[in-house]
């Protein structure tokens, strides 16, 4: 309850001079606490809840079967677990064990150990790149110069007010509870890099002060992933993917609904706007002849392989 | 080490970090780093961009996951203030846990200029011997699955 005192675990030991308050009256006393001790940081506190407490209940909530299903839409049956393994409340070998524990066929958990796989991979590349992760680390496919790539915010980004429902409203999200759904962050990526034509790291750099799981490994290669600099090709998505994800909540009530929605195109038209003509684009995209087949559902560099969820980042799967 | 204290950062703010089950009831610190909080560090921003402060929503986060541990809260500098703990508490030395965080490297060498530090690993995910391929998430994928699934039992009927 908002109202609760909240109070630190006791500690065994004396308090010394210039250590930071553990008792509060309640959460909005914690939260005036926090604005006089961190004064540059705007905002206030999430309704997501920090700590162990709440992790547990969460893990207990796991439902494995049903989240390799349905973990591709935004009201999907996803765990919500990031802040609290970002930040080692619970480490990714004990959310494994409780995947385990719940786990009747190997089958059925697979898709969710995997994603927990995406973790260990990009922790393992930040122990390889150190803070090279903030650089390309290929070059972009899309035909344009890296230099070719605004280096600041717009406003109406920064302010929700793009004018596009799905976007604002992600923007609202993430700004007021520091969480997105993967697909909202792969769709508000995608729109700012290729749409807006912004560098990848002013994106990743917002979404770290705002995302509660914000990780610097996590967070600019997944940067990168859209951008095309850690991909082969550039992550795009269009009305049809995003609405069908988002059971059509966004464009019910948006203005442009109907007239001038910029996603509203097949994949090729979108390719043609948004990228300068590459070969290279072209040479890797003919590998799976229907490319609307393969993006709609799970687009990127699976176009050869056989197991979408090994090769794409934690990007929609196809349904079976 | 005969009389420790635990240096509890960012990455491991729950109660499986090996220095707090190492050592139950040592003095525990953990330090809101200022420089980062106003993202001047790579773990919060692009080195090559304007520095942007962490908002409130994240900060509050790292509270509330630390009031539910015995740890001292401080804020400033982490190195100093981690050796100011120290000192108080007459301790001879530093039990730290792993991270992958360069700063919590760099802040780490800062520390052991003063007193020993002890960094204990947190169980891995996944137990890969020698060079993994990380080119591509397959690639290590096609490594690292069989390995994790070695680890789960069929439940009986
Ligand atoms: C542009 C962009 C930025 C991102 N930034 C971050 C970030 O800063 N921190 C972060 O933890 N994740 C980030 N992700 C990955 C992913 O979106 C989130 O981990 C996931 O949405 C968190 O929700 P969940 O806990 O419900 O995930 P679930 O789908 O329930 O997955 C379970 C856990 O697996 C891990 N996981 C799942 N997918 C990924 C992934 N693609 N990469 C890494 N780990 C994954 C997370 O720890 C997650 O909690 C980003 C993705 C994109 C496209």
């Amino acid at each position: 309850m908002a109202s609760d005192p909240i109070a630190g675990v006791p500690l065994p030991w004396p308090d010394q001079p210039g250590e930071l308050p553990r008792h509060f009256r309640n959460r909005q006393a914690l939260a005036q606490t926090l604005e006089q001790l961190f004064p540059e940081a705007a905002g206030s506190l999430s309704p997501v809840r920090g700590g162990r407490h709440q992790a547990d209940t969460l893990l207990a909530r796991l439902q494995p079967e049903r989240y390799a299903k349905g973990r591709n839409f935004l009201d999907g049956p996803v765990t919500r677990l990031s802040p609290y393994i970002r930040h080692g409340v619970l480490t990714l070998a004990e959310v494994r064990e409780a995947v385990f524990a719940r786990t009747r066929s190997r089958q059925g958990s697979e898709k969710l150990i995997n994603e927990l796989g995406w973790r260990d991979y990009w922790q393992r590349l930040w122990q390889q790149l150190g803070d090279g992760l903030w650089r390309d680390q290929e070059e972009l496919k899309t035909g344009h110069s890296a230099a070719a790539y605004a280096r600041e915010l717009p406003a109406d980004i920064l302010e929700a007010r793009t004018g596009l429902a799905c976007m604002d409203g992600f923007i609202e999200e993430l700004h007021g509870t520091g969480w997105l759904h993967n697909h909202a962050r792969m769709w508000l990526a995608a729109y700012l890099v290729h749409w807006r034509r912004i560098r990848w790291q002013t994106g990743a750099q917002w979404f770290l002060q705002h995302l509660l799981d914000g990780d610097p490994a996590s967070n600019a290669l997944s940067w990168q992933w859209v951008a095309s600099s850690f991909s082969h090709k550039p992550y795009i998505f269009n009305r049809g993917n995003l609405e069908r994800y988002s059971n059509g909540r966004a464009c019910r009530h948006c203005p442009l609904a109907t007239e001038g929605c910029p996603f509203e195109a097949s994949y090729e038209q979108l390719e043609a706007d948004l990228f300068a003509p590459m070969p290279t684009i072209r040479a890797t995209d003919n590998r799976r002849g229907g490319r609307d087949a393969s993006r709609s559902g799970n687009r990127g560099r699976s176009g050869t392989t056989q197991g979408s969820s090994t090769t794409a980042l934690s990007r929609p799967t196809p349904r079976r | 080490m005969q009389r420790p204290i635990l240096w509890i950062h960012g990455e491991a703010l729950g109660p499986a970090n090996p220095a707090l089950v190492a050592h139950p009831g040592r003095p525990a610190v953990f330090v809101f780093d200022s420089a980062l909080l106003l993202g001047r560090s790579a773990s919060t921003g692009d080195p090559s961009s304007p520095a942007e402060p962490v908002s409130l929503k994240r900060i509050g986060f790292l509270y509330e996951c630390l009031l539910e541990l015995p740890v001292s809260l401080r804020r400033g500098d982490v190195a100093e203030e981690v050796l100011t703990f120290a000192a108080a508490h007459g301790a001879d030395g530093i039990v730290t846990c792993a991270s992958n965080d360069p700063r919590v490297a760099r802040i780490t060498e800062t520390l052991l200029r003063q007193l020993p530090v002890q960094v204990l690993a947190v169980e891995p995910f996944v137990q890969l011997d020698g060079p993994v391929d990380l080119g591509r998430f397959s690639r290590y994928w096609r490594r690292a699955e069989p390995q994790v699934w070695a680890g789960w039992r069929e439940p009986g009927p």
